[in-house]
């Protein structure tokens, strides 16, 4: 099997790559190297590199750290974006940026021996963007401010990318056109994953124009003041080909000042606070929902009240009555509560009122089916007055009689329930209309919009009950 | 002199027990029911049908639904109409705020000083 000459590969390899021992020195560089540097090999070897490409910047010290970082730690370094200016081939100096990767090569002894740098220059990448979109001084600064994130995060536990996915987002504006440079994870969520960087803020968010940020935008610009403001309202494109959508923030726009203290842009952050508002909103909904029934319920005792004192002179049987009235009130609410005020089973509803009678006597089946909050309390209310005239007037007055209660869906969707007292005395149309038959006629026809027929035989009382589908079918998310 | 005489009411209340109350109520002051709707379709039904009333007492809350549409009817026929709602006037859309208000719970005599000035108009007619 052929060996592999790597002294050639090193040669051949189309990136710039090259080595240097501990005191900075060229070792070795590869074609590509001398090509992008202008130099020649004779030129580099043995020369330290920064004399030979002298850099007392920023720029020159980060070089110079990393470099140390992978002496002392033994582990690869890289340099995600680094401004260099080298000298051209006419000795002029020229702006070139850089991205290197340096990683160790260990002596026999296990020590780091060499440094092996692999660069590409990016300069052409750094002017397209450049010419493109932003003036050059922001680029610079923009690209020294996150290049020195990152480096911090390498020193101290990942911070930038604590700063890329902090639950709070986070956007930097350049240029009085208000640029996207740079977009926290979340902030992207926030639009949409929409591709925002290198455009402005209309280009990138159309919708926006017209609800008045890019003119605060304007003034935090050119006037340098802070603007913050709190569940802000905005209709955001929140998913990419959908329309925009009601979402609340908590933002701030603060100017970023260069050296001289001039505006170059503006920062951006806040946090969607879309679920907490939309929460409080829904909060104050069912406290008006709240409100609206407890006085509604006060409404409805106040008026069981009045009809149980209103035309009777037995003050004990009327009190007897009143209370009795309130606990099949009070029985439909706790059912209700037991489903979050939705609905109820009609079984439920039915046995809850029959249970005090002498289960001989009393039968009542049906099939599973399920009636909405107002159809609830308006059956547990008639059911009541039913059940109480049955035991003090019909058939579950005298011990041989019984009382059937069915009820099931017919083809319509319509509930009907039939009320079948046997046994009891001969039933008889009342003269005058009491309460209970005022409530029957007034719940079933008036209230759910049904049909009522009532019959007065000899066999006993009978009612049968006809509600249409839109009465009693619960409606999904109705607080009502 | 309250005395309203054969004063027309209409009436809006989707609850059986409150409309009790609320019939007992203007039935002793003397008022006559031309018509009570449970229902919002029926309420808008009876706002273009009923013989046309002095005055109309609409529950806001009818099922879920709001009386609005009914008691726009009964403007534009040139009857006034009195709200009653759990939440008070506030409750109310601007376009409503206007409108006499009972706040449930009421009592008659909350009721009675709401229809005082159509009553009081029986008299001046009359």
């Amino acid at each position: 099997m052929a060996e592999v000459d790597f002294a050639q590969v090193f040669q051949a390899l189309p990136s710039p790559f090259m080595i240097l021992d501990r005191e900075f020195r060229y070792v070795a560089a590869n074609p590509a190297y001398l090509a992008t540097t202008g130099r020649t090999m004779d030129e580099l070897r043995g020369e330290n590199i920064f004399g030979k490409f002298p850099n007392r910047g920023e720029s020159g010290r980060r070089l110079q750290e990393s470099f140390e970082r992978v002496l002392a730690t033994g582990e690869p370094d890289t340099l995600a974006y680094l401004a260099y200016p080298i000298p051209d081939a006419d000795g002029r100096m020229t702006n070139r940026y850089w991205t290197a990767v340096h990683v160790p090569l260990f002596g026999a002894d296990g020590t780091v021996e060499f440094v092996m740098q692999n660069t590409v220059d990016v300069t052409e990448y750094a002017r397209l963007r450049e010419a493109a979109t932003l003036p050059f001084t922001s680029l610079s600064a923009e690209t020294s401010l996150i290049e020195r994130t990152r480096e911090a995060a390498e020193a101290s536990a990942n911070f930038r990318r604590l700063f890329q996915q902090a639950p709070a987002f986070f956007a930097v504006l350049s240029g009085p056109t208000h640029i996207f440079t740079f977009a926290s994870d979340s902030y992207l969520r926030l639009v949409g994953n929409r591709e925002v960087v290198g455009q402005t803020v209309a280009e990138a968010l159309p919708e926006v124009i017209d609800q008045g940020f890019i003119e605060l935008l304007d003034r935090v610009f050119h006037e340098g003041y802070a603007h913050s403001q709190e569940s802000a309202r905005v209709m955001l494109a929140r998913t990419a080909g959908r329309p925009p959508e009601e979402t609340f923030l908590d933002f701030s726009y603060h100017p970023i000042r260069d050296p001289s203290g001039e505006i170059t842009g503006v920062f951006v952050q806040g946090m969607d606070r879309t679920e907490s508002v939309r929460f409080a909103q829904r909060q104050r909904l069912l406290i008006d929902e709240l409100n609206h029934r407890v006085k509604n319920t006060l409404a409805t005792v106040q008026s069981i009240a009045s009809q149980s004192f209103r035309s009777t002179s037995d003050v004990a049987a009327a009190k007897r009555a009143f209370e009795a009235r309130l606990v099949a009130l009070s029985q439909a609410h706790n059912m209700l509560s037991d489903r979050q005020w939705h609905d109820t089973e009609m079984d439920r509803l039915v046995c809850q009122e029959l249970s005090i009678f002498d289960p001989r006597q009393v039968r009542s089946s049906g099939p599973s089916l399920r009636v909405n909050a107002k159809a609830t309390v308006a059956l547990a209310l008639l059911i009541h007055e039913l059940a109480t005239n049955a035991a003090r007037h019909g058939s579950l007055s005298n011990p041989e009689g019984s009382l059937a209660v069915e009820w099931g869906e017919d083809a319509q969707g319509n509930l009907v329930i039939d009320w079948i007292e046997r046994g009891g005395p001969p039933a008889r149309e009342p003269q005058k209309h009491g309460f209970g038959s005022r409530l029957l006629h007034t719940v079933v026809t008036g209230e759910l919009g049904g049909k009522l027929q009532t019959r007065f035989e000899d066999e006993g009382f009978a009612a049968h009950i006809v509600l249409p589908s839109g009465a009693y079918i619960a409606q999904e998310n109705s607080l009502v | 002199m309250s005395e309203p005489g054969s004063r027309r009411i209409l009436v809006v209340e989707d609850e059986t027990l409150v409309l009790f109350n609320l019939e007992d109520i203007l039935s002793d002051l003397g008022w006559e029911i031309v018509g009570v709707a449970m229902r919002l379709e029926e309420a808008r039904r009876l706002a273009e049908t009923a013989v046309r009333p002095d005055v109309a007492i609409l529950d806001v809350n009818i099922g879920g639904g709001l009386v609005f549409p009914a008691a726009e009817i009964l403007v534009q026929r040139g009857v006034p109409v009195v709200f009653a709602t759990g939440y008070g006037r506030d409750g109310l859309p601007p376009e409503w705020q206007d409108r006499e208000v009972i706040v449930k719970p009421y009592t008659q005599a909350d009721v009675e000083r709401v229809l005082q000035p159509y009553s009081q108009q029986a008299c001046a007619a009359g």
